[in-house]
């Protein structure tokens, strides 16, 4: 057995594309990506927060200090236009004269003793995801109407001490009993879940496809059977490889990640990354490994199963592609916002121990349930490696 | 030294797997079932090399595949100096050198790796295998290409590595499914060289093939395997002598055509 995990090893080290999905991808080129995404999305909103907006303003002397300070504002340009007409406006922003239309109400009265509701209009583009015209604008016209409001009460003979009590006749004063790692746990916890269980799952599947699939094509499956070693030997061999390289990926990562985020928080000054490590034990991390381990085995299996029976490298790979989708939906659902981990959810394979360790970063894991939780992964490994062995002995599945 | 008594193999067709009008004329096919060997019994003595000849399909492959337990027969016998193989098969293991032309090696493993390899699961010492592959190397002329890895060699460069694996544990018999098809004549001559070498040191060898010149240079014994069943086995020169003029090809002809009429007046 060890001797065909050894050679496996050996194999899989010298392979450039192995050693690409292992090491390379998690190291250097994910948190290159990420970077890169990251540089982008904080370059478009910075582009979008700079960007002026060119307006028009109808009716412009009724609110004279809100005009003003549109005016002065770094955001807003004002442009001069004829049109009056909503529908007019409407096409003028679709013809890119202008960005933003607002339409002050014709018997609008900036006047404190006036104790009417006013209705304007404000006319853009409203299909952006940073919708900046909105912020901004709201920001001014709330100044403007608190401002309105508060000469409008002092005519009523409400004075300054009553307007509290007269406008938020409450105030909360809210006291957050969680601990700041189980807050950080709940928000990065299913993350890293997330992160960790594909990783397992792809760090399995290409090494199981090679010494699968890989060994039929090469015609050396064969040769290897009539050695005089049990088959039960070679699939636990074969599995233990690709049982190694799935957990070795997802530590590889975890730890360039964590590293990454370290030059990067202390380069930038974001200490997030400090903060989550030091909030996380020792034990914690050995437990999320201790996790890790059995639900490794278990694609290892199954992943092992599928690629021995594939005639081809392109079979086992098109057999692998599904897979991947089914373990992706528990995966999901285990992300969803409001899933906690209750005693049914314990019960979904790939769900439970995504739950798991969220609630282990978060600290707040219920013992038991993580050793049910454990428990029943152990078992599901076990009765699919079991399934693998017996696979591994049909002649049907060896020679097809 | 080998004895193989009334082989049996079959296949099960799934369900649903359409037969093609040929495979439907073949007598081996039911409707549960493809078998492939039925009847397949011949012996091979120490020093003897023994061909098997046949169409394709016949159920060669099947037969030696039973030889070297990869598969598991449905009935009959294989003796192997005595050890039943379908008994002992991990003993008889040890005993049995196997090789086709198709057999690949580990392409990222240098020559030497994949020999040790196979020698390790062979259960030899680390000591005994390096002076065992050292010998090889010498022998085949090997020692060049040692360290090269065997997707950086030429087919007769591979083929050397993978005749060095299949006897690195000196097997008592070995076993050669089709050594020489596809193969170009340089690396045909050294796989017929090293036959030739082991019939020198007494090691009988049992190969298939389509070539009856392989078979008039090297064989002692001659067994032809039609539809499953071993319709001839016996010396070389009895082979030749079931065509007037000593043609091969005809005596094979004379082989198939029996076992065709025979079939016929069933």
């Amino acid at each position: 057995m060890w001797q065909v995990y050894f050679k496996e090893l050996t194999e899989l080290v010298r392979d450039k594309k192995t050693m690409f999905f292992i090491i390379l991808l998690p190291i250097l080129v994910f948190p290159v990506l990420f970077g890169i995404m990251g540089l982008v999305v904080a370059n478009v909103a910075k582009q979008a927060e700079a960007e002026e907006h060119r307006y028009v303003i109808i009716n412009a002397d009724k609110a004279p200090e809100l005009t003003e300070a549109l005016f002065y504002h770094k955001n807003f340009k004002k442009v001069e236009s004829d049109l009056t007409d909503a529908e007019a406006l409407k096409q003028a922003i679709r013809d890119n004269q202008f960005d933003l239309a607002i339409i002050i109400a014709d018997d609008f009265s900036a006047d404190a003793a006036n104790l009417t509701q006013s209705k304007w209009t404000v006319i853009y583009n409203m299909s952006s995801q940073l919708d900046m015209i909105d912020k901004y604008f709201n920001e001014l016209l709330r100044d403007y109407s608190k401002k309105l409001q508060l000469a409008k009460l002092d005519s009523l003979g409400v004075t300054a001490e009553k307007v509290d009590a007269l406008l938020q006749p409450v105030k909360l004063d809210k006291v957050n009993t969680a601990e700041s790692r189980e807050d950080l746990g709940e928000k990065i916890g299913g993350l890293i879940a997330y992160i960790l269980i594909p990783l397992c799952l792809a760090g399995c599947s290409y090494p199981a496809i090679d010494i699968g699939a890989g060994e039929k094509e090469r015609g050396t499956l064969e040769t290897l059977l009539i050695c005089p070693i049990s088959r039960t030997s070679i699939v636990l061999g074969k599995f233990l490889t690709v049982l190694t390289t799935g957990l070795a990926t997802a530590l590889i990562t975890v730890t360039s990640f964590g590293g990454w985020g370290y030059v990067i928080g202390s380069l930038m000054g974001v200490d997030i990354v400090a903060k989550t490590m030091s909030t996380l034990g020792v034990a914690d991390l050995l437990l999320i490994l201790m996790m890790l381990i059995p639900l490794s085995a278990i694609f290892a299996s199954l992943l092992l199963s599928l690629s021995i029976y594939a005639r081809s490298f392109k079979e086992a790979q098109n057999y692998i592609g599904p897979l991947s989708m089914i373990v992706f939906m528990p995966l999901i659902v285990a992300l969803m916002p409001g899933v906690e981990l209750t005693w049914s959810m314990a019960m979904l394979p790939v769900a439970n121990v995504a739950l798991a360790i969220k609630e282990l970063i978060k600290g707040t894991i219920d013992v038991g349930m993580l050793l049910a939780i454990f428990g029943s992964t152990v078992v599901i490994a076990a009765a699919l490696l079991a399934f693998c062995v017996s696979w591994f002995q049909k002649e049907k599945v060896l020679f097809r | 030294m080998i004895k193989i008594d009334a082989l049996a193999k079959s296949f099960a067709i799934s369900r649903g797997q359409k037969l093609s009008d040929s495979e439907k004329q073949d007598v081996r096919y039911s409707k549960e079932a493809f078998h492939s060997v039925r009847n397949v019994s011949f012996d091979c003595g120490s020093g003897e090399v023994l061909g098997l000849l046949g169409p394709n399909g016949a159920g060669k492959t099947t037969t030696l595949r039973i030889l070297s337990t990869a598969l598991q027969p449905d009935s009959g016998s294989v003796l192997i100096e005595g050890v039943d193989v379908l008994k002992h098969p991990v003993q008889a293991r040890k005993k049995i050198g196997f090789l086709s032309s198709s057999t690949g090696l580990y392409g990222r493993l240098t020559a030497y790796e994949n020999i040790a390899y196979f020698a390790r699961l062979h259960g030899m010492s680390e000591a005994a295998l390096k002076q065992r592959i050292d010998e090889l190397f010498t022998l085949l002329n090997m020692h060049d290409f040692a360290n090269r890895k065997a997707d950086a060699m030429s087919t007769g460069m591979k083929q050397k590595t993978a005749i060095a694996r299949a006897v690195v544990h000196s097997p008592k018999v070995v076993i050669l499914d089709e050594p020489t098809t596809g193969l170009d004549i340089m690396t045909t001559q050294t796989v017929l060289d090293f036959i030739r070498s082991l019939k020198q040191q007494g090691t009988p060898v049992i190969f298939s093939t389509h070539h009856l010149d392989e078979v008039a240079s090297l064989c002692d014994r001659v067994v032809v395997i039609d539809k499953g069943i071993s319709a001839f086995s016996d010396s070389f020169d009895a082979f030749k002598a079931l065509s007037a003029d000593g043609d091969l090809r005809q005596s094979f002809m004379t082989v198939i055509n029996a076992t065709a009429s025979n079939r016929e007046q069933n």
